[in-house]
């Protein structure tokens, strides 16, 4: 909503009131300033007048003006296409610096001399109205040559643009924002309504006749006029450019600068276009429903809907010649709740009506003739055709206590009512402290006690509220969410500590690049209607893809060594939502420098493992085959903690490694669900010494660690608490075998163990991985 | 003898002191020697001459012990210069990862209302129109609703376009007092310089008998909050409009940059729009099945807050993973 001080002026007085105050109030009534912009035109620009304007003998563009300034007549060169004697203008005279900078002098253009220069709007920078010089009238008040432009207030002017909030309907026109301005200034609304347009003898029954069903869910009234002449003003054109509207034409211009002063919806018909041809004189005007539920103002076919737009072949299209002019009104949310379920293109009247247009369309219409007697010459038919459909007005009941209690404070009862009063509830039938309170019909916004005492505090001033703390009943609040907090947090920091570092991507992902690397997508028929860009059109259903597209990111600005991990909701193929980590290592995982003499050492799978196991705990690694096509066919494992699959890890791919031009990369993904947050149960342990022996077997080349595991698993004596493989050897002297050293940690509760003892538990698994797997020791 | 003295005490190392101690105190040493000499004079004389012998035995064991007490010294401290090294190529980095800034400033927030006696609750990111708009008096015809763009999908779900429809669900799960924030991500369909589809936010909302909570309450928690997050700010209330809270506002901290003197960043304007909140409207209450109750309820965009406290230029620098932006939070 765009808003200038001169033409607030017309509402409300604001000679007191600086520019500083002006917005610092709008924002502190709920009416947020986004713009400002002053129009400041420079000294030594004055008003002139045309005279004589001849050819310039030596340029066909160019014309000899002599333009009157009061003290002197001034011969200037103008390359104005525009200019013409009889003009009133703008003279920057001799001396005057321009906004650009540029000072001006006298000058011979083309061998004739010139004292100044006849501006343009853009010239002097204000906004763009024609092309061209400026041509004043009298819109702006008399013109008296000579005097500075910069005195003229419709000049020099402040233009505000104010960001409202969707329900403030009754601030998207001059007028309302004046009667908001008023009860925060404390001070009366000028009216203009009171000046009188006089009406003929001839009635408008004898030209014009209203059609419509019984009930109709709107308000209109039509009015027929004698249009003899109208022109556009300087001033409604200045305005409108302000505003940034570009009319259709003239009586287009009129009617939307009198619903951006006032709110009312208004258009200016063709009378003709209401006539049925060969039919009696008078113009039949038949309001219809179309299909969609919209009210249409028909005549030779659709005039308008109403609300919403007017059909071009309806608009009064002249200067001269019978009109008839409509003020309009519907409910806000009716005419929003029907263009939701049919799909027409919304216009700028949509805009106000679907926000709230003023519903004061006596008002629109006065305001309308005003202005066009002022800037024409028309006669108005007597009286109205009219249908009005009557709703019981909204009255809101509260008590004072009541208001103290949303606010927290207590404000002067005087003052409540004057605010009310101001801003037209009629509080007439309150009584005691009980406030009965009609609410204005142009408060659509307004219907319960805390709209009013919104009403309230934003005139009383937030800042003016003491703050108060609640007082609360102590109560433990440590919900099943903050324990998923707490774990999420437990997590993450870890991580951070490990050497990954915690990246957020967005949980869009793109379908061709899942299908690329065979990873779930979400069904079909429960993916995105409308994504926002082809590379996020569905749901992610893994994290890894995010996490590697930033490493490849971070190689091409030159960082090649990094960890990354994300926890985050990724999606099933049913769209279910799971939380998941995923970790990604690439490159070298330290630094290259004096401690390892300029040799980084590249990671593995081994060192990934242990940095993950470093963050969740103990893990069991398992041979696995990937679904997803990331993974390295020969380095993939499943991750188990406590006998269960949480997730896998993997090298990447040396294909896809080379699609994102990385170096080795690892990544594993693990279900977050599935990681504990419990509390730690101690359990008892012995408190004798522990001894250990290595074991080195030689082991077929192709026989995996997982069997040999499983038999020492199975046949291991008590006595044996933790065993590991330390060491894996091969030569060609071993041929198609492998020296595996495994390390057994041996302790008992009960006693230091004895050597005779350790043998005997050392001889059980030899003889075990004899029998059962026909092992010899090295 | 004198001069064996001087030897001791001018030897230069172990070695050569024990090699002083053999040619001295050893089988065939010099004492060993004048001993040897005992048995060829005159018992009248031999006591003196032992004693004598004897003293010298001592006076040198003293200077040996004295001689090697220094002499180790000496030898430890070469040792130990030979280890010298240049501690000024050690300047290390840090080899840890970092929390990203989003997270960690929601950690922040959390843990303010946590010590504030709020409780944290999660909901998931698919929510139904119901909960994310109808029941917050967000009705499908609102002008409202085009403040933010939602995701749709194909079987009419959406994606939450605020945190808000957590407090929903849990309104309709539990009975007032109600004190609780939602943290989490959420989805708008707006993508450019200032604006991306996916943020995080922290919504908060308290409940309790009608007539308990007020605009006051309000204003007291959240000037609180604010000057926790952002040290000394002056906080300004500016009525606005939520359709779920009446009176609605919005709160701006002085700019942080500028100290309110008007920069960039706050669009020259001295403020920076940092919360919206306001009185829980009934009509919220009515959808949720509450009677004869008051609440208020706030919320915030975790990136913007992050942004302002670490002078984060780039929003959409935070969904990266730069390892340049990441890597200064180590
Ligand atoms: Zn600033």
């Amino acid at each position: 909503m765009i808003i200038t001080r001169s033409w607030l002026s017309e509402y409300i007085n604001l000679d007191d009131i600086s520019n500083e105050q002006l917005c610092e109030t709008l924002n502190s009534i709920g009416l947020e300033v986004g713009r400002v912009v002053r129009y400041d035109i420079p000294e030594d620009i004055v008003f002139g007048y045309v005279k004589e304007c001849k050819k310039h003998p030596n340029a066909d563009k160019l014309n000899i003006c002599q333009v009157d300034v009061a003290d002197e007549v001034l011969q200037i060169v103008c390359g104005a296409s525009n200019v013409r004697k009889g003009l009133h203008v703008a003279v920057a005279l001799e001396g005057a610096v321009m906004p650009g900078g540029m000072r001006i002098s006298a000058v011979k253009l083309r061998g004739v001399e010139s004292h100044g220069m006849i501006c343009s709007a853009s010239e002097l920078s204000l906004v763009n109205i024609n092309d061209g010089i400026i041509e004043f009238d009298q819109s702006i008040g008399n013109i008296v040559l000579g005097t500075r432009l910069r005195d003229n207030h419709y000049l020099q002017d402040t233009l505000i643009e104010i960001e409202l909030t969707a329900n403030r309907g009754d601030c998207l026109s001059i007028y309302g924002v004046a009667r908001d301005l008023c009860v925060a200034f404390d001070r009366s609304i000028k009216s203009k309504s009171n000046k009188n347009t006089d009406e003929t003898s001839i009635g408008i029954g004898k030209v014009l006749q209203l059609k419509h069903p019984a009930s109709v869910d709107a308000n209109l009234k039509f009015k027929v006029l004698d249009i003899k002449n109208i022109s556009l003003a300087f001033l409604i054109s200045l305005r409108l450019a302000q505003i940034e509207y570009k009319s259709l034409n003239t009586a287009d211009a009129f009617t939307a600068y009198t619903t951006h002063e006032c709110g009312v919806i208004l258009r200016l018909y063709d009378y003709e276009y209401f006539k049925a041809q060969g039919q009696n004189d008078k113009a039949i005007v038949s309001l219809e429903s179309d299909t969609n539920g919209f009210l249409c103002v028909q005549g030779k076919g659709r005039a308008s809907i109403v609300g919403v737009m007017q059909e071009k072949d309806s608009l009064f299209n002249k200067n001269e010649g019978l009109a008839i002019a409509e003020a309009s009104y519907v409910a806000p949310g009716l005419i929003s709740d029907q263009m939701s379920k049919s799909k027409i293109e919304r216009s700028s009247s949509f805009y106000l009506s679907s926000r709230g247009s003023n519903p004061d369309l006596k008002m629109g219409l006065k305001l309308l003739f005003l202005l066009l007697q002022s800037y024409g010459d028309i006669d108005i038919f007597g009286g109205t055709a009219e249908v009005l459909n009557h709703k019981e007005e909204k009255v809101v009941v509260l008590k004072l206590h009541e208001i103290y209690d949303i606010i927290g404070a207590k404000i002067d009862k005087k003052k409540i009512v004057n605010i009310l009063q101001k801003l037209d509830f009629n509080l007439e039938k309150s009584q005691g402290d009980t406030f009965i309170a009609a609410v204005p019909k142009f408060r659509h916004d307004i219907s319960n006690k805390q709209d009013i005492v919104e009403e309230i505090l934003r005139f009383t001033g937030i800042d003016n509220i003491e703050p108060k703390p609640y007082l609360l009943k102590e109560a433990n609040r440590l919900s099943e969410g903050y324990f998923r907090f707490k774990k999420l947090k437990h997590y993450r920091h870890k991580a951070a500590y490990n050497g990954f570092f915690e990246t957020i991507h967005f949980i869009f992902a793109h379908k061709q690049e899942l299908v690329k690397y065979n990873f779930d997508t979400v069904q079909n028929k429960l993916d995105i209607v409308n994504p926002i860009v082809t590379t996020m059109d569905t749901l992610r259903t893994t994290l890894m893809l995010g996490l590697l597209n930033f490493a490849g990111q971070n190689k091409k600005v030159g960082n090649q060594n990094m960890g990354l991990f994300e926890i985050g909701s990724v999606f099933t193929d049913k769209r279910e939502e799971v939380v998941k980590a995923a970790f990604l290592y690439t490159g070298s995982f330290e630094q290259e420098g004096i401690i390892n003499s300029a040799t980084s050492t590249i990671m593995d799978f081994g060192h990934f493992v242990q940095l993950i196991s470093n963050i969740i705990g103990e893990v069991t690694l398992s041979k696995a085959t990937c679904k997803h096509s990331l993974g390295h066919p020969y380095q993939c494992a499943d991750i188990l903690q406590d006998n269960r699959v949480i997730g896998s890890a993997f090298r990447l791919h040396p294909t896809v490694q080379d699609n994102f031009d990385l170096q080795d990369t690892y990544m594993c993904e693990i279900n977050f669900e599935a990681l504990s947050y419990e509390t730690v149960h101690v359990k008892a342990y012995s408190k004798y010494q522990s001894s250990f022996r290595d074991l080195s077997l030689l082991v077929p080349k192709t026989m995996e660690y997982a069997t040999i595991k499983k038999i020492i698993q199975q046949s291991k004596p008590g006595e044996i608490i933790r065993f590991y493989p330390v060491d894996k050897y091969e030569d060609k002297s071993l041929k198609n075998l492998s020296s595996l050293t495994i390390r057994f940690v041996l302790q008992s509760d009960e006693k230091t163990l004895q050597d005779e003892e350790i043998v005997s538990c050392m001889d059980t698994i030899t003889s075990s991985l004899k029998d059962k797997l026909g092992l010899e020791l090295r | 003898m004198k001069e064996w003295y001087q030897k001791i005490q001018s030897a230069g190392c172990m070695q050569e002191l024990e090699e002083l101690r053999i040619a001295i105190l050893g089988k065939k040493g010099v004492l060993a020697e004048q001993f040897a000499k005992m048995k060829d004079i005159e018992n009248k004389q031999k006591a003196e001459f032992a004693k004598r012998l004897n003293i010298a035995k001592s006076e040198f064991n003293k200077l040996f012990n004295e001689q090697k007490t220094i002499l180790q010294a000496r030898e430890l401290e070469s040792l130990l210069k030979s280890q010298q090294i240049d501690v000024s190529l050690y300047s290390a980095t840090s080899n840890s990862g970092a929390l990203h800034p989003v997270m960690q400033t929601m950690e922040k927030i959390v843990e303010y209302f946590t010590s504030m006696n709020f409780s944290i609750e999660m909901g998931s990111m698919i929510e139904d129109d119901f909960h994310n708009f109808e029941a917050l008096n967000l009705p499908k015809y609102h002008p409202a609703r085009d403040m933010q763009d939602t995701f749709y999908f194909k079987d009419e779900m959406l994606l939450r376009t605020h945190t808000s429809p957590v407090q929903v669900r849990t309104m309709l799960h539990a009975k007032p007092p109600i004190r609780m924030i939602s943290p989490g991500a959420v989805f708008r369909r707006d993508y450019d310089i200032t604006h991306t589809p996916m943020f995080h936010q922290v919504e908060g909302l308290l409940v309790d008998k009608e007539g308990t909570v007020s605009f006051a309450n309000l204003k007291f928690i959240l000037e609180d909050f604010l000057k926790y997050m952002f040290g000394e700010v002056d906080v300004r209330f500016r009525p606005s409009f939520f359709p779920f809270t009446e009176p609605s506002t919005e709160v701006d901290i002085s700019c942080v940059f500028c100290k309110g003197e008007g920069c960039r960043v706050c669009s020259h304007t001295g403020w920076l729009e940092v919360l919206g909140c306001g009185i829980v409207d009934e009509n919220v209450f009515k959808a949720v099945g509450y009677k004869d109750v008051s609440g208020y309820a706030f919320g915030l965009g975790v990136e913007r807050f992050a942004m302002l406290i670490h002078h984060i230029g780039d929003l959409r620098s935070l969904f990266e993973g730069d390892i340049r932006l990441l890597g200064q939070f180590v």
